[in-house]
């Protein structure tokens, strides 16, 4: 039977809708959500792609590169667990509140370190930007080539910039965003030194990307100056919901964290594209996804979980705002709560 | 061509549809009878401003999927050649659908045998977004507290649970950028007489609705779900035809100026610098079905160039099904950078009409265009 379902894309943190069409108990592409309000039914490329990980689920769990039954995956995760004393469970955006809130819950029962990268923005507390605020900003300085990564809210800068507002980037020259920037500067010191007067109350400092604490010093520095809001866009869906449960780590100090860990749990990312650390440096990597990637296949223990088609729960999407999704697909696979409670259990 | 005014003999279903729920009734006589497999159509998602397509296989569900969607602009030709090519399909058509369906049909993405098309007459539809900002704005009326919403008499027309209806006139709300999306602003087909019969309350006494046959399928519909005794019948006065034909009239002539007012726009169009290559355009459009083997994905083009080149990328898609263009404003929907894609192809299609007399998902040509005896003619 065909059908056509409301969920969240999970692609990024922007938080479109997305419907998600099947079609006799698969999942066969996407279908324009015009009702919810965030995107009004455009997704981009990698939105309408998230759905090809229904494709290349994984069908079983594996310890050291053999197919084995979940049960015999859990019992090696335990005895791991049980035989090793420093232990990092790694909670990414990826994950949903309720996934995170068990993920955290496994660490302080079981007193193991909780990490969370969330390239590498960290220490945004309170109110940020909304995006109604984008679009009728007077100014707007843009971090990033958001066009092109975020385009709904790419959008939203250009509906502002369709009202008059001035954009100041740091994007690559020719780029979507500087197409519609009214300045190009070289840096982020560049941009906001250049432009960060200019600011007011009305103005917002929209950004994806930053180098170093520095540069996310000096943007929180300018917006509490100019009483500026500042927009925070993070590469995964959830990462600003992670944020609000578990403190979020710059890239140094997760470093450091992973320099420490002798058993890595790492819960539904790829951290190996993403952090530049030797992993085969730690005694045990344990990875839980529903496909696999670079850090599974690094992994001597993979356990299969729900992938977000076949999940449900909620995401806090950039502007801070919650929204809940249900599952599209029905599936056997277990969610991260219920590993996590079958690793409890045994231990 | 017949006309008939009708509606249903099931109370349930003339309480619960439109204009005396006519099309509802067709649709349960073609499942009851199993002469098709499924019905597609739009039933309620969030709330009334959300249509999402839904197959229905079991008659006594029809009933969710009675009563009309202004705000759901959806498109069901490609769901039918995506997903529904080997069933026996009874499908609700705007113009723009069976435009696209047409089109599909001369490209045997569709098979003519195996779809039943219920038309719907069709003033334009709203998105649903601004629907609602729009009823906010301009109504004073919160809209999860409309019950229903119609396109009547130039206005854009809400009923509240008791009863209460307010109107504002169309031309009003487009003058200040809301009302219907501007494909439905410029479409100049608003009866759908590819479909087997056209449906709607153009001419129609209260709680009936009125019925153009359009060919022989059509016309055993209708007796059919007269004999299986779900189908009141009567016919229509003269009076009742010429004022349905008066309003298709007026649209048309409202559509022609809206053309001609925005067809002047496409050379100055300065968006093409902010697309980002996401093929949003390509992938949603009903008359682009090649996918893989679509040429914007062949190695000779860059795909990293973002923003593409125009004349490499939209100039692309031009060449290959702007004649085809139904106007259908899919694109414009999707495009995460709200490039009016539409303007553009629909634009070349009325040029190419010009040429050819070739009216893309209306014409009664048997080949798409760039096969047939009119392109060798240019």
């Amino acid at each position: 039977m065909l059908e056509i379902k409301h969920t969240l894309c999970p692609s990024c943190s922007v938080g479109c809708g997305i419907n998600v069409v099947s079609h006799e108990g698969d999942v066969v592409g996407t279908y324009p959500y015009k009702r919810h309000p965030v995107n009004e039914g455009k997704n981009c490329l990698n939105g309408r792609n998230s759905v090809e990980i229904y494709e290349n689920k994984l069908e079983s769990a594996i310890v050291s590169n053999s197919d084995v039954d979940i049960d015999k995956a859990i019992d090696e995760i335990c005895s791991n667990l049980k035989s090793k004393d420093n232990i990092t469970l790694f909670c990414s955006g990826n994950n949903s509140v309720e996934d995170i809130e068990a993920i955290k819950n496994f660490a302080e029962k079981n007193n193991y370190n909780i990490a969370l990268y969330a390239d590498n923005i960290v220490g945004i507390d309170g109110e940020v930007a909304s995006y109604d605020d984008v679009e009728k900003a007077s100014k707007l300085i843009v971090i990033g080539d958001v066009l092109y990564t975020n385009p709904l809210i790419g959008r939203r800068i250009i509906h502002a910039k369709d009202n008059g507002a001035d954009v100041y980037s740091f994007t690559p020259e020719g780029s979507v965003t500087a197409n519609v920037s009214d300045e190009i500067c070289d840096s982020i010191d560049d941009v906001l030194n250049s432009f960060g007067d200019n600011l007011d109350e009305s103005s917002v400092i929209v950004f994806n990307t930053v180098n170093s604490s520095e540069d996310l010093d000096k943007i929180k520095e300018i917006s509490d100056k100019r009483n500026s809001k500042i927009l925070p866009v993070f590469s995964k869906c959830n990462s600003k919901g992670a944020c609000d449960i578990v403190n979020a780590q710059s890239k140094e100090e997760f470093v450091e964290l992973l320099n420490a860990t002798d058993v890595l749990l790492v819960f539904n990312d790829d951290l190996i594209p993403e952090i530049d650390f030797d992993f085969a440096s730690i005694s045990t990597i344990v990875s839980f996804v529903p496909c696999e990637n670079s850090t599974s296949n690094a992994s001597q223990i993979v356990v299969p979980i729900k992938s977000w088609l076949e999940n449900e729960g909620s995401f806090v999407n950039a502007m801070g705002e919650t929204q809940t999704f249900d599952a599209v697909i029905e599936s056997d696979a277990l969610g991260v709560d219920e590993v996590i409670e079958k690793i409890q259990d045994k231990l | 061509m017949s006309y008939f005014l009708a509606r249903s003999k099931n109370p349930d279903i003339q309480e619960a549809g439109e204009c005396g729920g006519a099309v509802t009734s067709i649709f349960k006589y073609l499942l009851d009878e199993n002469i098709v497999d499924g019905v597609l159509a739009l039933s309620p998602g969030d709330d009334i401003y959300d249509g999402v397509p839904t197959f229905i296989t079991d008659s006594e569900d029809l009933i969710k999927t009675a009563g009309s969607y202004h705000c759901a602009p959806t498109m069901f030709g490609d769901i039918i050649q995506k997903y529904l090519s080997d069933k026996k399909v009874a499908v609700s058509v705007k113009p723009c659908d069976i435009r696209s369906i047409d089109e599909l049909i001369k490209r045997h993405k569709i098979n003519p045998d195996n779809i039943f098309t219920v038309g719907l007459n069709c003033g334009g539809t709203v998105s649903p977004v601004t629907g609602r900002k729009m009823i906010e704005l301009f109504y004073d009326i919160n809209p999860d507290d409309v019950v229903s919403e119609e396109i009547d008499k130039g206005q854009f027309i809400v009923e509240l649970a008791d009863g209460t209806e307010k109107g504002v006139k169309i031309h009003e709300l487009e003058h200040e950028g809301y009302g219907r999306r501007s494909n439905c602003q410029r479409c100049d087909v608003k009866i759908p007489r590819k479909a087997n019969i056209a449906c709607g309350n153009w001419g129609a006494s209260d709680g009936w609705t009125f019925i153009e046959v359009n060919d022989e399928k059509g016309e055993e519909l209708i007796k059919g779900a007269q004999n299986a005794g779900i189908l009141e019948t009567k016919s229509p006065s003269q009076d009742a035809i010429d004022a349905r034909l008066k309003v298709e009239g007026i649209m048309i002539k409202m559509a022609k100026k809206n053309q001609d007012s925005n067809y002047e726009k496409v050379s100055g169009i300065k968006e093409w610098d902010r697309c980002i290559r996401c093929c949003a355009c390509r992938d949603v459009c009903p008359i682009c079905w090649c996918y893989e083997n679509c040429e914007l994905n062949k190695s000779y083009f860059d795909a990293s160039e973002v923003p593409p080149s125009p004349i490499a990328f939209q100039g692309i898609r031009l060449s290959h099904m702007s004649f085809s263009c139904c106007d259908c404003g899919q694109c414009d929907d999707v495009c995460p950078m709200d490039i009016p894609v539409s303007l553009i192809f629909d634009k070349l299609q009325k040029k190419y009409q010009d040429r050819t007399g070739y009216v893309a998902g209306v014409s009664d040509d048997v080949k798409p265009p760039l096969y047939s005896p009119a392109k060798e003619e240019l």
